[in-house]
């Protein structure tokens, strides 16, 4: 038996799955894009682990990212947790000494500050996805430039060009406005790359002591492009991890290994049968007042497992009310 | 005359006030989404979120019968004191036939003060009147000192929900019964005891609490409707809560002379000096204030709330990065309007609560 823990990290553009061994030695990673299925996405990812390691006995789960809910749901996850915590657990993992993180995915960025290995800061983009993944992506799309290739383009480069950077919009008309004045593709890609990062530390940085060592992950970070204006604006070196685009996952791994160990519960991993079991939301309109909130009903196996998204936790509470969970909670916990 | 009043925190205090005068009134209901588009379609896009929900709230008190609304006022540069005169204008441009009647700073215009009053208190002497506010101002005292109890001990709530219940027990209790000071007296003590009653887990041990205090801009702090309910987020997750408005410190704030330093309010404008020499029209001095005060009670962190574009909280945003490393408290500003996605904001407040733990 191959013992490991599961850490599932659902993003909006990528959604990615690590196997870990007790010792922290990454087993098995999959980085896949999420297509607007995650569900989906992680039933396959499952199919895939288990193909890879027959023999795997999972310890313990944990989900994080955008999706983690209902992901949590579908695989009895041990922990769920948010990404910055994730990531930050990761980071701190690999590189102790870490004293600053910058995150970039699809279509968010963080920035985390860590001090004496514990988070004392962070932040997250808020309403604009100018600094982020996404952004570049489209961009890539424009030039006909395989995202994959733009930190070799950028590379070659010879000339300096300074792109407005401070959103999307604004963005591609300037660099419109350079491709007409003649600069090449790696320029322009460079100067993106500079822009990206310019307004990623404007935003999120600000108000903030920027201080080494830095650490550049999320998909992002497979972008040496990125990495180099990183390095040019910090003018210090900046550490891209060797599991960058899973770092996420891993964090989570590791959050529900802590979790097992410091508590010695077993697991309430489901299964790789989960796999094939059906998992559906459903939505409603609550009535009960002018707040007509939508609420979302997750119904795993033919059975009512979760549900948010009402105000004042009619639904959500009525539910709570009802599992064993906290029957039992009452039992051990009460006091008179 | 028929009057109505923002929606802002526990609602018995002004139902109270109301019923003891005599007035004729519609309560105003709790901003709902149906507010808040009412609000947003009738106001100027760059209006501050409680300038939206405000107007939200008054359509609907004016369609309920409504035809006059109590307000406060303003000074100073934060555009709170443009708010009734513009509200005036809107309401009165759809067609609501509305009076305004606003309460400004009583040094400003003494004159218009006591106008304003008289014109609420009708036919009651003045002794009266002083007698009926005093006891509505114990009653918010009282409420809002039972709902302190609530923000903590619901952290450790066993059945969700069960708190809230309660408390709405308590506000009707105190909406029923209580109309003089000996009342209010016996019904504190009765209704703590009901409070203290509600089952809870154990309550770890000091070391293992963790406590924040909300600061912020007024309206957004005290009003759960348009705050995403942050005080029971913050419980769910395990934290104790403190905010640092209540109604009854508001009045404090406002009617008690700076002389008497510490119920004024004086000493919090004293501490944040050091961070901004003068006051610009918000609360901004009290928060900077308060965010120093929650440290020296020991809390962990701060929440800060602000709406979108307001300018005094925009400045102590500014600033919570330098109060946050002078005084080793991390501090979370979350700015609220009505796009705000609470999942994003949901995210933040639990890397926001892991790092408290972490770092205790």
């Amino acid at each position: 038996m191959v013992k490991a823990y599961l850490g599932v990290d659902i993003g909006s553009v990528s959604t990615n799955i690590v196997a870990l061994s007790p010792e922290g030695e990454v087993l098995s990673k999959q980085y896949s894009r999420t297509n607007g299925q995650p569900i989906e996405c992680v039933k396959e990812g499952l199919k895939t682990l288990k193909k890879e390691i027959p023999d795997i006995e999972v310890l313990g789960v944990g989900t994080t990212g955008s999706g983690r809910q209902i992901a949590g749901i579908l695989l009895g996850a041990d922990v769920v947790k948010n990404e910055i915590t994730a990531h930050a657990t990761a980071s701190i993992f690999y590189n102790p000494d870490v004293s600053t993180i910058f995150e970039i995915g699809g279509q968010d960025s963080k920035i985390i500050f860590i001090k004496n290995k514990c988070v004392v800061d962070f932040a997250m983009n808020t309403v604009c996805a100018a600094g982020t993944g996404s952004f570049l992506d489209h961009q890539a799309e424009r030039l006909k430039v395989p995202i994959e290739q733009f930190g070799d383009m950028a590379a070659k480069s010879t000339e300096e060009v300074r792109i407005a950077g401070r959103c999307t919009v604004f963005a591609e008309s300037d660099m419109i406005a350079k491709q007409q004045f003649g600069f090449s593709k790696p320029d322009i890609i460079k100067g993106l790359c500079e822009a990206l990062v310019r307004n990623y530390i404007n935003n999120l940085g600000r108000g903030h002591e920027l201080k080494p060592p830095f650490m550049f992950q999320g998909g992002v970070a497979a972008n040496s492009g990125i990495k180099a204006a990183f390095e040019k604006e910090t003018g210090c070196e900046v550490m891209v991890p060797k599991y960058f685009n899973v770092m996420g996952a891993i964090g989570i791994a590791l959050l529900a290994k802590n979790y097992i160990e410091k508590t010695g519960n077993k697991t309430s991993f489901e299964g790789f049968e989960c796999a094939d079991k059906e998992l559906k939301p459903r939505t409603f309109r609550c009535e009960g007042c002018a707040n007509m909130c939508e609420v979302v009903e997750v119904i795993y196996d033919g059975q009512i497992s979760a549900r948010w998204g009402d105000k004042c936790g009619k639904w959500t509470n009525a539910l709570l009310v009802k599992t064993k969970k906290a029957k039992e909670k009452e039992k051990e916990l009460a006091v008179k | 005359m028929k009057v109505s009043f923002p929606h802002m925190g526990t609602q018995v205090f002004y139902k109270k006030l109301m019923d003891m005068i005599g007035l004729d009134y519609i309560m105003p209901p709790a901003p709902t989404k149906k507010t808040i588009d009412l609000g947003v379609k009738y106001s100027p896009e760059f209006a501050c979120f409680p300038y939206k929900v405000l107007l939200g709230t008054y359509i609907e008190a004016l369609e309920a019968g409504a035809d006059t609304i109590l307000t406060s006022g303003g000074s100073g540069p934060c555009r709170a004191g443009l708010y009734a005169e513009l509200h005036k204008k809107t309401l009165r441009s759809l067609g609501y036939n509305v009076d305004f009647i606003v309460f400004d700073d009583i040094g400003r215009d003494p004159k218009m003060f006591f106008d304003n009053v008289r014109k609420i208190k009708g036919n009651k002497s003045w002794f009266e009147a002083v007698k009926i506010f005093y006891t509505a101002y114990r009653i918010a005292k009282a409420v809002d000192n039972l709902q302190r109890v609530v923000q903590i001990r619901r952290a450790y709530e066993i059945t969700p929900g069960s708190f809230d219940a309660a408390f709405k027990d308590v506000m009707q209790d105190f909406s029923d019964n209580a109309n003089s000071l000996k009342d209010i007296k016996k019904l504190y003590k009765k209704n703590l005891k009901v409070l203290e009653n509600v089952p809870i887990t154990k309550i770890p041990p000091k070391n293992e609490r963790v406590r924040i205090g909300i600061v912020g801009e007024i309206y957004v702090v005290m009003e759960p409707s348009v705050n995403m309910n942050i005080a029971e987020e913050l419980n769910k997750l395990g934290c104790e809560v403190s905010t640092s408005m209540y109604i009854s410190e508001w009045i404090d704030h406002a009617v008690i002379p700076k002389i008497f330093r510490k119920k004024s309010g004086k000493y919090l404008v004293d501490d944040s000096k050091k961070y901004l020499e003068m006051q610009i029209g918000g609360h901004e001095c009290h928060n900077i204030g308060n965010m120093i005060e929650y440290k020296k009670q020991g809390y962990d962190g701060i929440v800060h709330l602000m709406p979108f574009g307001c300018l005094p909280e925009l400045v102590t945003q500014t600033l919570a990065p330098k109060i946050s490393s002078d005084n080793n408290l991390p501090i979370l500003t979350l700015s609220l309007d009505e796009q705000t996605g609470i999942a994003n904001n949901l995210t933040r407040i639990e890397a926001f609560v892991d790092l408290l733990r972490k770092n205790k």
